[in-house]
């Protein structure tokens, strides 16, 4: 993947006979040991969310799953939205890149049908998911990713991207999989997050791909992608806290 | 403040090493059936042989704290020093021989050496790591010339099968659970010992210890390889009326919670990517990592991880002897150390990371030496 050069010559330390990296390589490699540290940090709070801790130890009810439904759907609604606006913030110099986020941007912006279906499988009303408004932290997340979106050039919102699309990656599956299990559904009733959990690694090998790029060349954006996944990862850790609290 | 040095290292391990075939007849059987466990246990953790305290008649020939002090006594042989050249005795241990004094107390009265400082570090694996950074503070800060550090474990006592077999869970289900059997055919017994001191050796190899890192993170866990808490985690092995009793809740037995460990696999990965930026770590600079971990076990864990940040250090750089000498916990590290200092394989400028990863309650620690 990366382009190595050659150390000449010998030398008293086996380690320093193999490759020499560049700068720009550190640099990512830097980047991706902070959003690792990001995400266990992230995986870690996430765990100590009361709603998570309890569909951990096995006792999520119908009415937590209902909720949780209710209240994910009024955030995945601004999903394709944001990233459509983030896309037409891109400018021509990154046109690749823009083109990825429109591809992105098209591929869930009709999510929350799915999650819809969901919830009217389990008893819920659809006139009521689709009138309810957000909990106080998904204002807040919807809020800051608008907010970024909206800037000239917004790639740092990939950080964003690492946080939102590794939870499909590595959570959705799993929480299906306990969801399923103890409130005894179908698959087709938890299937918003198994078509995450199914899709997502993709995504984020798509992410891989994008932040492996040059876009790190640019000056600060290392430091902006980091602290965007570190407000992102605080921001829907608040809206799973939030829930039931408009 | 001055520099520090490992100047020696030593290693005992009791008796014969014992083979696969032969840890039962070590271990003794539960209520006369082997062990349903052993073969894949052994299979996932590809160790074929190790050493016990405790012979085939039942006997405990070593006590923890005779392991430790012939490892020192080996450590100052092959040193520059004499015993009573050490002023800091440091010492790390899962379960001492008693429940008090500390096991540094004891390790001295079998030493015959003193006054001397002190200090009794009880934890799982990574203890030696916690003794190894009190003497490395003690010795740079100069409030003493030369320590002894020392890991011992002697943990055949506590994997005997007839420990487990007045457990409620056994005269329930036949068998002692994977969550206990696991360690069973995991943990084996040794002690291993190095020697500090403020200047490196006037012949031969020395290891300068250039930092070293410990970072806990007990708030985000639960107990995950415990000993002393009751099978349905509700009571500490005290809280019961009688010792008996005690026995009888699987109180007195050491076990481990799977899903907590795999849960600490990142965690640990987090604290070692942490410390490639804070102490400003070149993973491509170490020549030799020295891991309390499995290579295997690591790849299935975190390859791809490491390699995407730059931290991966290949296969050929780990050495260690976890297959042939046993996972001797806290001891580890130090026979590990023992095996690579005296091979003829360093080279002066060379660099050595030391890892040891706790599951107790998780818990990472981290030491780069240079090699002098």
């Amino acid at each position: 993947m990366f382009k190595r050069t050659n150390v000449i010559g010998g030398s008293m330390s086996l380690a320093q006979n193999i490759e020499v990296k560049t700068d720009l390589e550190k640099n990512k490699e830097y980047c991706l040991r902070q959003l690792a540290k990001i995400w266990v940090d992230f995986e870690t709070a996430l765990d100590n969310v009361p709603i998570i801790a309890k569909l951990q130890r096995g006792k999520f009810r119908l009415e937590d799953y209902k909720l949780w439904l209710l209240n994910h759907r009024q955030q995945v609604i601004e999903g394709g939205r944001w990233i459509s606006l983030a896309a037409s913030s891109i400018g021509h110099e990154h046109a690749d890149l823009r083109s990825k986020f429109i591809k992105h941007a098209a591929t869930e912006h009709k999510d929350y049908k799915m999650l819809e279906q969901n919830y009217v499988s389990i008893g819920g009303s659809i006139q009521e998911i689709q009138a309810h408004e957000k909990n106080i932290g998904s204002e807040a997340l919807s809020s800051y990713m608008y907010y970024q979106a909206g800037q000239s050039n917004p790639l740092h919102l990939l950080g964003a991207m690492f946080i939102i699309e590794g939870l499909g990656q590595d959570k959705a599956s799993k929480w299906a999989d306990l969801i399923k299990e103890q409130l005894d559904l179908e698959d087709s009733q938890v299937e918003f997050l198994k078509y995450h959990g199914e899709n997502d690694e993709d995504h984020m090998e798509e992410f891989y791909e994008v932040l492996l790029s040059d876009i790190l060349e640019i000056d600060g954006m290392v430091e902006k992608i980091i602290k965007t996944a570190k407000v992102t990862a605080r921001l829907y850790l608040l809206q799973l806290e939030e829930i039931g609290n408009y | 403040m001055s520099k520090v040095y490992i100047n020696s290292i030593g290693a005992f391990l009791p008796g014969e090493p014992v083979k696969n075939s032969e840890i039962e007849e070590v271990l003794g059987l539960a209520d006369g059936k082997k062990s349903k466990n052993k073969a894949p246990v052994l299979r996932q953790n590809r160790i074929k042989t190790r050493h016990y305290s405790l012979d085939k008649d039942g006997n405990i020939r070593f006590s923890n704290a005779q392991m430790a002090s012939y490892a020192i006594k080996e450590a100052v042989e092959k040193s520059e020093i004499s015993l009573s050249d050490i002023g800091f005795l440091a010492s790390s241990t899962t379960i001492g021989d008693v429940l008090l004094p500390g096991l540094s107390s004891n390790i001295q009265a079998e030493l015959n050496i003193g006054p001397i400082e002190i200090a009794s570090m009880q934890s799982v694996c990574a203890s030696a790591m916690m003794a190894m950074k009190d003497a490395y503070l003690q010795v740079k800060a100069d409030e003493h010339e030369c320590a002894a550090v020392c890991g011992s474990e002697l943990s055949s006592r506590y994997l005997k099968a007839s420990f487990y077999e007045n457990t409620e869970h056994f005269k329930k289900h036949g068998e002692i659970p994977m969550e206990s059997d696991f360690l069973r055919f995991t943990l084996s017994d040794g002690a291993g010992a190095t020697i500090l001191e403020n200047k490196p050796n006037e012949q031969g190899l020395s290891l300068e210890i250039k930092w070293i890192d410990i970072r806990s993170y007990s708030h985000r866990f639960d107990m995950c390889m415990v000993g002393g808490l009751s099978e349905n985690n509700d009571k500490f092995w005290g809280d019961y009326k009688s010792p008996t009793e005690s026995e009888n809740n699987g109180a007195l037995v050491l076990k481990q919670d799977f899903d907590l460990l795999y849960k600490m696999f990142p965690v640990w990965t987090s604290h070692y990517l942490d410390v490639i930026d804070r102490k400003s770590l070149d993973p491509d600079s170490v020549d030799y990592l020295c891991s309390h971990y499995s290579a295997h076990s690591l790849k299935l864990q975190a390859l791809s991880l490491l390699q995407k940040t730059g931290a991966h250090i290949p296969e050929e750089r780990w050495f260690s002897n976890l297959y042939t000498k046993g996972n001797t916990g806290t001891a580890s590290i130090f026979i590990i150390l023992e095996e690579l200092f005296y091979s003829g394989k360093l080279k002066s400028g060379q660099r050595i990371l030391c890892h040891v990863p706790e599951s107790g309650r998780c818990l990472n620690a981290l030491m780069l030496l240079e090699v002098v």
